[in-house]
């Protein structure tokens, strides 16, 4: 009985009070997006100007069939963890396979 | 004509004259093939917004690719590394414009962390796991609150919210790459001080993955 009330004082109120991560999603979902980016969180990481100057590049040979993951790991590395560079690789790589 | 090698392309745009007017009109009905693909499923193809967009997006790529032409390398196609700069700038407006309206995701500090992550019971989860799962957050959030600064904090909100890293730069008064650097640096901390607390991200991660199972 005693963790069934100190469970209801944890999660029994329905106002929520989220010091990081809104209100619009489920906080458990966040903490695990939080953990699984640090998880991923390397000493040394590309910046998104320098993932930029590659990104011709490294999107040519992802076309080309190359193993880019090996070939160029900060790269892929950056673009695992940037939303916004990983976009843009995307319409580029559509763009090659496209336009090719 | 596009079938100039990399080395015609930059001379031809570097030359002047008609050569360079011929090559800008090459490289635009170019760049206007690629776009395209860029506004797909963002806002609605042909219709006036698109139309501005695009012609924006192309006047911006070529001022960009003359520009810029002594930084091109050559370790790509040069039209490859021409699309990639028209994708930075009609992505670029393309998030301005769906972003526009939307408030950066306020962070409340707080320092009873205890109320913090709350969130209704978890029926498919044990009160077991539960209580782990909620002890986990309010010690994560200790530490969050511990060893990140104020604009680390609502940067790594508007992030989880979803904000695209440019547009929550343009808010926090930096850029793209310098929020992309600070967020390194917290991510850092965080695993450093989770690491010192003994606890690593994996076995974080796994109090959750159980009590979603």
């Amino acid at each position: 009985m005693k963790i069934k009330r100190f469970i209801h004082r944890l999660f029994g109120s329905k106002q929520q009070k989220p010091s990081l991560g809104g209100t619009s999603a489920n906080p458990s979902e966040k903490m695990q997006k939080i953990m699984a980016m640090l998880s991923a969180t390397r000493e040394v990481e590309l910046t998104c100007d320098e993932v930029f100057a590659l990104l011709d590049q490294f999107t040519e040979l992802a076309a080309q069939g190359a193993d880019v993951r090996k070939l160029m790991p900060l790269v892929q590395h950056h673009l695992d963890m940037c939303g916004d560079c990983r976009e843009e690789y995307k319409v580029l790589a559509n763009i090659l396979q496209g336009t090719a | 004509m596009d079938k100039r090698t990399n080395e015609e392309w930059v001379a031809d745009l570097r030359v002047g004259g008609d050569r360079q007017a011929q090559a800008l009109e090459d490289l635009r009905a170019i760049i206007l093939r690629g776009l395209p693909y860029a506004i797909a499923g963002r806002i609605a193809p042909n219709s006036p917004q698109s139309e501005a967009l695009t012609e924006e997006v192309v006047q911006e790529t070529l001022m960009r690719v003359l520009e810029y032409l002594d930084t091109f390398e050559g370790r790509s196609q040069f039209i490859t590394w021409a699309h990639k700069i028209a994708v930075r700038a009609a992505l670029t407006e393309l998030r301005r414009a769906r972003w526009r309206e939307v408030p950066l995701p306020e962070m409340e500090a707080s320092e009873d962390v205890d109320t913090s992550y709350r969130e209704l019971p978890d029926e498919q989860a044990s009160p077991e796991e539960q209580l782990s799962r909620a002890e986990m957050m309010s010690r994560v959030n200790r530490i969050i609150m511990e060893e990140l600064t104020d604009k680390q904090r609502q940067a790594l909100t508007a992030i989880m919210e979803g904000f695209p890293l440019e547009e929550a730069a343009q808010r926090l008064d930096t850029n793209r790459n310098a929020l992309y650097k600070m967020l390194h640096d917290a991510r850092l901390r965080l695993k450093k001080r989770l690491e010192k607390e003994g606890l690593t991200p994996q076995e974080a991660l796994s109090v959750f993955e159980q009590a979603g199972k």
